[in-house]
């Protein structure tokens, strides 16, 4: 039986760091990080606590930015992420010496990141969304490009490439609405409050091209097939704080400019965008099963999980009404659940040097704070009681049936069985078969587990007891794009 | 109006058909000259604002960014390949959906919406095949600019100027789209060395 060094080196990433080692001149970036992360968080939890719902929404910056039901939701919950991403990255610098010194471009990147996402989730124009979009993946391509693969830079490129097309679809969507509007006669503006006003009730072909463009593109963005191959190569290249980053703070922006879609187009052809959200989200669950049963990785099995949630999101936005609730919920669950997942492989990333599944045997024995936490995720993406994602997918799942649509109730509930016991062939031997290390098991610090603990945490309360004033919140949400 | 847009149109469709991927700042420069000039002609007689947005215009898509693209390529392998592969199926291609292009700014009302639509259109379509038919990192650099001033075309289509802080933005958007892009591309090892197991064998 071989035996497993501890931490072993084979990347960027984990270099062992020395006592006195290295950057000590970059020492209190990682702090600063948390400091900024952590006023953030607090600003956006202050803004949730003090203001009113039926205050809202509320115009600032001559109109271009909202804060309403939507932006409120998201700017909380990626703050909340980004917190603990940077504490994990504050725990995982004090251990990389490699990480140390390259700490400050990452966080600047990061922190530039941030902000560019906090305003596009508040943007109330559509075009400056697209625009602040693009300039989240400006900021991630470096990003992604400071992971450990064969070719960081070459997968970064593709990321961007991927990115950029997917956002030239989404504008010539813009176009054709323009376009439209030109047509009837009618002045388009893209402020989200009044794009509507330029949108008719009887759509033109122009019209539903932009609809079906708008959502291809964006829908291309959180990874929905058939353009979703950019997302498994991404996040299994780029380190894993940045995979975090992305499928759990950047993905939401995607899904906002979804909503801001849905929002503006309520009650102007919802059954043309049904129909398209419905397909994109049947190709993505059979899509992601397949490749859940073929991927021996575990960083790209949590991709492909992604690809899967990106589906189960569509569908529950397909149908809309009663599902829409747990929509929003499922978002919300799923930015925890992927950045646990995201922040726990990386943990085994740095102590086995590899993101194959195949070397790893008894993690549970090896590091029985990761290898529990993984668990955890784990079922949390399966969907287990008592996480918040098991109640968001009975909501889906019993707002198809209220529907009346039983194909998708069936392709959803088969798909996402298959994804199961695939995840569960490849995933519990690693977790709980014969150890293939000798000696103690691996030492954490607190401070490592701490931001995934606060993730089960928050997992735990959204599927066991939500507060009225978080539940009100993901009500109001719910409602603006057709929930009741 | 018409002449800018037929500039912008031949800046587009010439180097896809005869161009090098070293001639592309040249192309890249016309293209945003072409840019500025119906940006600062598009609402009647020319006024601060449009002045303002042209020259920002001119000064980063016709100046800047060509330029340091021109200097970046100078060093890259690849530089002397052909912007979109030669051979007649492309080509088929390429006019085939410039043609749809147009067909698609039909709909529209006026001849000069039309052919701007038409514009916006074909230099997107252009841009997707080359992204397509062309896996040299530097095309598809090239070709990503190609669909950023596509979209800033795009500005034409409103019935109001966009204000000079959204101008700002894009022109920012695409400068930063060059510098991250040509960072990631011109790091990128030619294909000939890309292969792990060869690089193994470099010292």
């Amino acid at each position: 039986m071989s035996t497993v060094s501890t931490p072993q080196v084979s990347g960027l990433s984990d270099t062992p760091r020395r006592p006195g080692e290295a950057a000590a001149a970059w020492e209190w970036v990682a702090p600063a990080l948390v400091g900024i992360a952590l006023l953030a968080w607090l600003l956006s939890m202050g803004i949730f606590v003090l203001t009113p719902l039926a205050e809202l929404p509320r115009y600032f910056v001559h109109r271009y930015f909202v804060l309403d039901a939507t932006s409120l939701l998201f700017v909380v919950l990626i703050n909340t992420v980004f917190l603990g991403i940077s504490v994990y990255l504050f725990s995982r610098q004090r251990t990389s010496a490699v990480l140390a010194q390259d700490m400050l471009p990452r966080s600047v990147l990061s922190l530039v990141f941030m902000l560019v996402l906090n305003l596009g989730v508040m943007s109330n124009n559509l075009l400056m969304l697209w625009a602040f979009i693009e300039a989240s993946t400006l900021c991630a391509a470096p990003l992604v490009a400071r992971g450990d693969a064969s070719a960081p830079r070459r997968v970064a490129w593709r990321y961007m490439l991927y990115s950029s097309m997917s956002l030239a679809i989404t504008f010539l969507g813009f176009m054709c609405l323009t376009q439209s509007a030109y047509v009837r006669g009618v002045a388009i503006s893209f402020d989200l409050d009044l794009l509507g006003l330029a949108l008719s009730s009887t759509p033109d072909s122009w019209q539903r091209l932009g609809l079906a463009l708008m959502l291809f593109g964006l829908g291309s963005k959180i990874g929905l097939a058939p353009l979703y191959g950019w997302l498994p190569e991404t996040y299994e290249a780029a380190p894993t704080s940045t995979s975090a980053l992305l499928a759990a703070a950047q993905f939401n922006i995607s899904v906002v400019a979804i909503f801001r879609v849905l929002q503006v187009f309520h009650g102007h052809d919802a059954g043309f965008a049904s129909q398209e959200l419905l397909l994109m989200g049947y190709l993505s669950l059979i899509v992601a099963a397949i490749q859940v049963m073929a991927t021996r990785n575990y960083k790209r099995l949590i991709a492909y999980a992604c690809v899967s949630s990106s589906g189960v999101i569509a569908i529950g936005l397909s149908v809309g009404k009663a599902a829409a609730y747990g929509v929003v919920l499922y978002v919300v669950s799923n930015a925890f659940v992927k950045a646990l997942l995201f922040l726990t492989a990386g943990r085994l990333r740095a102590v086995y040097g590899t993101n194959e599944v195949a070397p790893l045997s008894g993690v549970i024995r090896v590091l029985p704070f990761s290898g529990f936490l993984f668990a955890i995720g784990i079922f949390a993406l399966l969907g287990f009681p008592p996480f918040a994602s098991f109640l968001a997918e009975m909501l889906i799942l019993s707002g198809i049936v209220q529907a009346g649509n039983l194909m998708a109730f069936t392709l959803m509930c088969s798909m996402l069985t298959i994804i199961f016991v695939a995840t569960g062939r490849s995933v519990f031997p690693m977790l709980w078969g014969p150890s293939n290390r000798n000696g103690p098991p691996v030492m954490e610090s607190i401070l490592t587990t701490l931001p995934k603990l606060g993730f089960v945490g928050i997992l735990v309360m959204l599927g066991a007891y939500t507060p009225g004033s978080v539940s009100q919140l993901l009500l109001s949400v719910a409602e603006s794009i057709g929930g009741r | 109006m018409h002449t800018p847009l037929i500039l912008f149109l031949i800046a587009t469709v010439v180097p896809v058909f005869f161009g090098k991927i070293q001639s592309s700042p040249l192309w890249l420069c016309l293209q945003a000259l072409a840019l500025g000039w119906n940006t600062i002609t598009l609402h009647g007689e020319p006024s601060l604002h449009s002045l303002g947005a042209g020259l920002e215009i001119i000064a980063v898509r016709a100046w800047l960014v060509p330029l340091l693209l021109r200097r970046s390529l100078a060093r890259h392998t690849q530089a002397h390949l052909d912007l979109m592969p030669s051979n007649l199926f492309a080509w088929g291609v390429a006019i085939a959906l410039i043609i749809l292009a147009f067909k698609f700014g039909d709909g529209s009302r006026s001849d000069g919406r039309a052919l701007m639509l038409g514009v916006i259109a074909a230099t997107v379509m252009i841009a997707l095949l080359i992204l397509s038919t062309n896996d040299a990192p530097p095309a598809q650099l090239v070709a990503l600019l190609f669909m950023e001033n596509a979209l800033a075309l795009f500005e034409s289509l409103m019935p109001e100027p966009w204000p000079l802080p959204t101008h700002a933005v894009l022109s920012a958007l695409y400068f930063l789209t060059f510098a991250v892009g040509n960072w990631l591309v011109g790091s990128h090892a030619p294909p000939a060395l890309a292969d792990p197991e060869q690089m193994k064998e470099i010292p």
